[in-house]
């Protein structure tokens, strides 16, 4: 599985943001399920991390 | 390593009951964090946070809460041990953010009335800690038999727990440091 390519920039301060973490997450709400990689058993969630501010922002692997 | 920001190091009670002891211990950690150079601290009482029971996890995030665990490099949670493990609220309350903790510290403190400063509370902790994307130290402290550690004005009467506290937030400051460093530079597929 390859990372999406395209840098979040930070909503607070503008900065490009670090993608550090993938996290395999347990679907919880019924649309969750159309996201769920069943090779890895649960929702991967891009966890990214802004080195300006400290603001943390994710989103669903697509 | 961007040293422009302080670190940010908030302490958790992580208990509600009346009479607790876990408060003392909390102050006290807040007190060692605040003689560190360039490391901010508050305490965070779970006892004042909005804990509805009628939903679980993101559904009820608290906005205040997960915004000071967004600006924390790492986390002191005191916990006491109730029946051999750490109380649901706590729990409750963590389970509201997960985005929040990633690649971030954690030192748990464990309290107990008992001789064993809570330490069975702290291993039942250890797998949601890892869970939730914390990244627990190989410190802890232990506030065994905890009325006997702080007087009634909740005064430390026992002064080995400052050697311990020290040891603990040297641990800490190093991981959140750490922490902090990876987050900000280096990226998964690097």
């Amino acid at each position: 599985m390859a990372m999406q390519k395209n840098k979040i920039i930070c909503p607070k301060c503008g900065a490009e943001m670090n993608h550090h973490a993938d996290k395999l997450i347990d679907p919880v709400k019924p649309e969750d399920m159309k996201h769920v990689n069943p090779a890895l058993g649960g929702v991967i969630e891009e966890l990214h991390y802004c080195p300006g501010c400290g603001a943390v922002a994710s989103r669903r692997y697509e | 390593m961007t040293e422009s920001r302080p670190l940010n190091i908030p302490v958790i009670l992580g208990t509600t009951r009346k009479g607790r002891m876990s408060e003392q211990a909390a102050r006290f950690m807040v007190g060692q964090i605040e003689k560190r150079n360039r490391v901010k601290t508050e305490l965070i009482d779970i006892c004042k946070l909005p804990m509805p029971i009628d939903d679980a996890g993101d559904g009820i995030k608290d906005a205040a809460f997960s915004e000071k665990m967004v600006m924390a490099d790492a986390l002191v949670i005191v916990t006491p041990e109730y029946n051999h493990s750490f109380p649901g609220l706590l729990k409750h309350i963590l389970d509201s953010c997960l985005k929040e903790y990633i690649h971030k510290a954690a030192g748990i403190v464990g309290v107990s009335a008992g001789p064993f400063g809570g330490v069975r509370a702290i291993q039942d902790f250890l797998p949601v800690i890892r869970e939730l994307g914390l990244v627990n130290i190989f410190w802890d402290v232990n506030f065994g038999n905890v009325s006997s550690a702080f007087d009634q004005s909740g005064n430390l009467l026992d002064q080995a727990f400052v050697a311990r506290a020290d040891k603990f937030l040297n641990e800490l400051i190093w991981m959140a440091k750490t922490l902090r460093y990876g987050r900000d530079n280096i990226a998964l597929d690097s």
